[in-house]
């Protein structure tokens, strides 16, 4: 498999939907495979939230978030398909976001334009633009990867053929939002915040970053893949991370959330969480889902998982439901799904297959 | 599915139509219409390997239990609902039937007949019917509310239920001069169009 990793300049302008602007930006990029001479083996790979563009094959020790989906022969074929996989803008990876420097040369701090899904959107379709890409074959993600390619075949109904919403919603609910709110809370509150600009302080607020991921990557499992996995089993004492810890779980979540933090920017966490609550599909739809799907000309597939219980199948079904109601071409698909809301990211053959014999179905 | 039992169906369906199929399996049937009547075709189907098939094949699909999927349908619209043999797997088979013909126009039904000689022989004989067309026992059987042909028409006239068209087949998927004369006792399959009255 041909892969390629790219910072790739869209020296234009982009107007985000907040009403501000950025001159110019930048995209870290991941390549899959090769694109054909007609162009129109593309696939576009959203990732979540804290994921970033390298989904595929093992860099620097680390797998990529979908290497189980994304190769030769694998569900996205990648002999047949030409994958790209972009880090969102705000995120941490390389794209621009509140690492970068503005264009007098300051760094943005947690001053980035706050931005929305339809942002991202817009900037990849200045990035597609750039790939000579008129049609992606098919927009995919999962979670706000989900909310992302959903936002995509609405916003560019032409330029999707097909699109995959797995473990997503059209809309946060209040309770994400609350939880999201929590986790912005702690990071704020940590004394090495300095209101978000504690680079220039050469401090991070680490541990408030780490029990914000803490909470977070709660919310992604279940409680049932929690208790068969930790159960009530206790810590054993030579391999505690912190002294007053008691039980495997919370081992795992200091652990988890310690090494989360040692490798995320705070701002981004902010800022990408508020992209995650703003999104609401309906919005400027006269807030009807059906009426914002209408839009829509690409084959839908969505997937939910009932252990999910940050985007539950009741999320999904509204999308597939709105979707028929709009007359699109949309199936629905409910798995267990072991992991709860991270069961997108975990290989199993039904949720395999759907997602293969969608993309390569006539 | 049986080629016969498609051309039946098939005869009933106008050209590009919106048809709903409950119990849809791997999509063979409206995959089938959607070449022979370009019919816009959407499915219900409870087994995912089944519904992955669906997709396969291109012909949208909802994953879910008939049951449920009815009650979230309250507000779509669809010219035609198939039920082939599935109405007797419900929890409640009036209430669905009342719900479908709330979001389709008209509804083809298909039955296996409980009344049928076949059925009747192996309760005289004290057991649970397993005929060719009801093949599962008892304990395994998804069939929780079977009817005849008989109760099947009074639950149509009860509900203010139009029967338009109806076929009685036997075991061939044909009729016979006997499903005709005596269709209770000779049919082992009801194939019915309803709408309401």
């Amino acid at each position: 498999m041909i892969v390629e990793t790219k910072k790739i300049l869209i020296d234009s302008k982009l107007e985000c939907a907040s009403g501000e602007a950025l001159e110019n930006f930048e995209l870290m990029t991941d390549f899959y495979g090769e694109l054909n001479e007609k162009k129109d083996n593309a696939v576009l790979v959203c990732h979540a939230f804290s994921g970033s563009h390298h989904a595929a094959g093992k860099r620097d020790g680390n797998i990529g978030w979908w290497d189980e989906f994304i190769g030769p022969d694998k569900t996205i074929n990648t002999n047949r398909f030409f994958v790209v996989s972009v880090n969102n803008l705000g995120s941490c990876f390389g794209s621009s976001g509140p690492l970068s420097k503005d264009k007098n040369g300051e760094r943005f701090n947690n001053n980035f334009p706050q931005l929305e899904v339809i942002d991202w959107v817009e900037s990849q379709k200045m990035l597609a633009d750039k790939l000579g890409i008129k049609k992606w074959h098919l927009v995919i993600g999962g979670s706000l990867g989900g909310m992302q390619s959903l936002q995509w075949a609405v916003s560019y109904p032409k330029m999707v053929k097909k699109v995959g919403i797995l473990a997503a919603a059209a809309k946060t609910s209040s309770q994400n939002i609350a939880l999201n709110e929590v986790e912005r809370e702690v990071i704020r509150k940590d004394s090495d915040f300095h209101d978000g600009k504690y680079l220039e302080f050469n401090k991070s607020p680490i541990e408030g970053l780490k029990a914000a991921r803490m909470l977070g990557h709660i919310t992604y499992l279940s409680a049932k893949n929690m208790d068969q996995r930790f159960g009530r089993k206790l810590q054993s004492t030579d391999s505690k991370i912190a002294e007053d810890v008691d039980f495997e779980i919370e081992n795992y979540l200091q652990y988890k959330g310690g090494k989360f933090a040692e490798s995320f920017d705070a701002n981004s966490y902010i800022l990408l969480t508020k992209v995650m609550d703003k999104f609401d599909i309906a919005h400027g739809y006269e807030d009807s889902l059906e009426t914002a799907l209408e839009n829509i000309a690409a084959e839908v597939l969505v997937v939910s998982f009932t252990t999910d219980w940050m985007f539950p199948t009741s999320n999904g079904k509204e999308i597939c439901l709105a979707s028929i109601k709009a007359n699109n071409k949309c199936s629905y698909i409910e798995l267990e799904g072991e992991h709860g809301h991270d069961s997108f990211l975990y290989p199993n053959d039904d949720y395999q297959n759907a997602i293969k014999n969608f993309i390569e179905s006539k | 599915m049986k080629s016969d039992f498609k051309r039946i169906i098939e005869k009933w369906i106008p050209q590009n139509t919106k048809v709903l199929d409950l119990g849809c399996g791997d999509g063979d049937l409206l995959e089938y219409l959607k070449d022979s009547k370009n019919v816009n075709g959407f499915g219900i189907e409870i087994d995912v390997s089944k519904a992955n098939e669906c997709l396969k094949r291109n012909i949208p699909v909802m994953q879910c239990d008939i049951d449920e999927g009815i009650k979230e349908f309250d507000d779509l619209d669809f010219d035609i609902t198939i039920m082939a043999n599935s109405i007797q797997c419900l929890k409640n088979p009036n209430l669905a039937l009342q719900n479908i013909l709330n979001i389709s126009n008209k509804c083809i039904v298909t039955l296996p007949n409980f009344a049928h000689w076949s059925c009747r022989l192996d309760l005289f004989l004290g057991k649970m019917p397993v005929t060719k067309n009801l093949p599962v026992p008892w304990y395994e059987t998804k069939n929780i509310h079977l009817c005849t042909i008989k109760d099947f028409e009074e639950l149509c006239s009860n509900l203010d239920v139009s029967v338009i068209e109806k076929l009685y087949l036997n075991n061939n998927f044909k009729e016979s001069a006997l499903t005709r004369l005596l269709p209770n006792l000779f049919a082992a399959e009801g194939v019915y169009l309803i709408e309401r009255k």
